[in-house]
């Protein structure tokens, strides 16, 4: 937020002619925001409240309940907890890493660069868009065997890195850089690595954070790769071992579910908000004018 | 800029420095193609090949020709499922309603969040929050315990008001209201790109049209719009495809049962995600054409023309 009001776009005083927007804003805003307070209440809610008819939104006697029984029921098991957390970061950075770096080189060179066969190689990437995925689980799975990565990290990591959205939105913002910057650096005698790497990267930074996000909400809350790629207990990830513990179906199971919903989700928000102020600031410095 | 240099008769001759140049692109593309290949070309054409065939899954696969003609499942998901085109009409109907509203509402916010107010950052992240939501458990969680709460408890007060109205009334506005939390929730991206292109525009261009005495109405119109038309394709694409292939989707539903039913038959399942891949192909092109740019050029002309106007 500090780095929001380091670039001087809110005003500094509050003015009458701001009253309209408010009016609208915060209205929808807090109705945006309510999910998220009812996800941290509901995380916190003994047995009683959270069976209770009506559904109450807001927790009156909180309590830890779900989360010892949670970490109960984490202990009992053959594996440690720590593991699974260990299995999911490994995961979610190789393919965060992975994916943004290739969608990137990908996404400058079909929009900058001239070579044949550029135009078919985008579309193939539109189709791959609107494909179903759940269509392509098993003929995934064959290929998976047949590469001989069956239950290793790889199945986690290289299905998930070709993400065809995140090349798509990057494609759009690289389209937006203007060619007279590219030439340029060529007529200073920048060869491709080096106008990739000091000119599109920065540039195209809000697009990167973008990208990066959606990449990790897909990676990070996945359990369809531990749920069919892998077959030992020991190398599934968080997501999956928090979706089996809250669907065990018992009445501590609902619980325990909203309690591992609140701790994956914690990821997401701080890894959002570290990344918005990059994602809402750099727009405003950019040469993209 | 490429056809303009090239003379026409060397068009088939490869130059050193072309070589040079096409090696740099391909080196780029080249992680990306082979991800893509191995992980969801083949998958796609081995989906293909299975809707054409009866698949029988046991250590390995195993193809038979289909009996009644190539076309057996392909005829089968419309002549004996009772579901599927009705959903899909549903779908399709859906998602055309749904798209203007999303754009629109996105465009919008995203207007008003690019204005001077106090406490933008945080509105910023309270507008981008539902993309986190969305897809994450969080919504899993709030639909599965059937709590959806928030939802539930304006749709119940809404409900207490509207039952006296008759059907026909009463109806789409249900629909509206709970298409409007959905349309809430998945705009948070097409916000931020909406922004993004907004922040571009260059202020001169405003001040030059206040100067000249536009209206803020007319301003919008001249301005606004076609700084960000592009952005607006993009963002029905992105629209289209995310309501089209998101979670929370009867036809992906349906697609997962049969995938996973053996009466049906996996194959079965394939010819089904292959006429909604098409279907939603049709949509997205039909959009393309529609908001397509008739060309770069004009818009930068209009937008000179009301910035010489100003001058």
């Amino acid at each position: 937020m500090a780095a929001i009001g380091g670039t001087k776009v809110n005003p500094k005083k509050f003015h009458k002619n701001q009253i309209p927007f408010y009016l609208y804003l915060v209205p929808i805003a807090i109705f945006m925001g309510m999910p998220i307070v009812y996800i941290i209440n509901h995380a916190f809610k003994p047995m009683d409240e959270l069976f209770a008819f009506p559904p109450k939104f807001f927790v009156s006697h909180p309590s830890l309940i779900n989360f010892q029984n949670l970490f109960q029921a984490a202990g009992t098991s053959s594996i440690p907890f720590s593991r699974y957390v260990f299995n999911s970061l490994v995961v979610t950075v190789a393919v965060v890493g992975l994916s943004v770096l290739i969608s990137t080189m990908a996404a400058f060179a079909l929009s900058k660069m001239k070579f044949r066969f550029k135009k078919p190689i985008f579309e193939i990437n539109n189709l791959a868009l609107m494909f179903v995925a759940t269509a392509v689980t098993i003929p995934r799975y064959l290929t998976i065997s047949q590469i001989g990565i069956l239950d290793t990290y790889w199945a986690h990591i290289l299905p998930q890195v070709a993400m065809p959205v995140c090349l798509f939105l990057i494609k759009q913002f690289v389209d937006g850089v203007p060619n007279s910057l590219i030439e340029a650096a060529q007529l200073e005698g920048a060869g491709s690595w080096k106008i990739y790497y000091k000119i599109i990267l920065p540039l195209i930074k809000p697009a990167i954070a973008t990208g990066a996000i959606l990449v990790f909400q897909n990676v990070w809350n996945n359990i369809e790769t531990s749920n069919l790629f892998t077959t030992s207990e020991g190398i599934k990830t968080l997501a999956f071992y928090m979706n089996t513990l809250s669907t065990a179906g018992s009445v501590q199971g609902q619980g325990m579910a909203a309690a591992a919903s609140l701790i994956m989700f914690i990821p997401n928000l701080l890894l959002f908000i570290v990344m918005q102020s990059s994602v809402m600031n750099t727009m405003a410095h950019s040469g993209l004018k | 800029m490429s056809k303009k240099q090239r003379n026409p008769h060397d068009k088939r001759r490869l130059t050193k420095r072309m070589v040079r140049e096409w090696g740099w692109g391909y080196l780029f593309v080249a992680p990306w193609i082979v991800g893509v290949s191995i992980f969801f070309l083949r998958s796609m054409v081995q989906s293909l090949q299975f809707a054409f065939n009866r698949v029988e899954l046991s250590n390995g696969v195993i193809l038979h020709p289909l009996e009644n003609g190539i076309f057996e499942n392909f005829v089968k998901v419309f002549t004996t499922d009772v579901n599927f085109p009705m959903i899909l009409a549903n779908f399709g109907i859906g998602l055309v309603l749904q798209l203007p509203v999303i754009i629109s509402f996105s465009l919008i916010i995203a207007l008003l969040l690019n204005s001077k107010i106090r406490c933008r950052g945080l509105f910023r992240l309270i507008f981008f929050l539902p993309v986190i939501i969305a897809t994450g458990p969080v919504m899993n969680q709030l639909s599965a315990q059937g709590v959806s709460s928030v939802p539930m408890v304006s749709q119940n007060a809404l409900l207490g008001v509207l039952q006296g109205l008759p059907e026909f009334i009463y109806e789409p506005i249900n629909n509206l209201f709970s298409s409007l939390i959905m349309i809430l929730w998945n705009s948070g991206i097409q916000i931020l790109i909406f922004l993004a292109g907004l922040q571009k525009v260059p202020r001169a261009m405003y001040e030059a049209a206040k100067i000249d005495g536009a209206s803020a109405w007319e301003t919008f119109w001249k301005i606004t719009l076609p700084s960000v038309k592009s952005l607006i394709l993009l963002n029905s694409i992105y629209t289209v495809v995310t309501l089209a292939t998101g979670g929370s989707n009867e036809i992906i539903e349906l697609i997962y049962t049969a995938t996973y039913t053996a009466t049906q038959g996996y194959s079965y399942a394939m010819a089904m995600s292959w006429i909604y891949t098409a279907v939603v192909a049709v949509i997205l092109i039909i959009v393309f054409l529609l908001l397509k740019e008739k060309s770069d050029r004009k818009v930068v002309y209009e937008q000179k023309r009301v910035v010489m106007k100003g001058v």
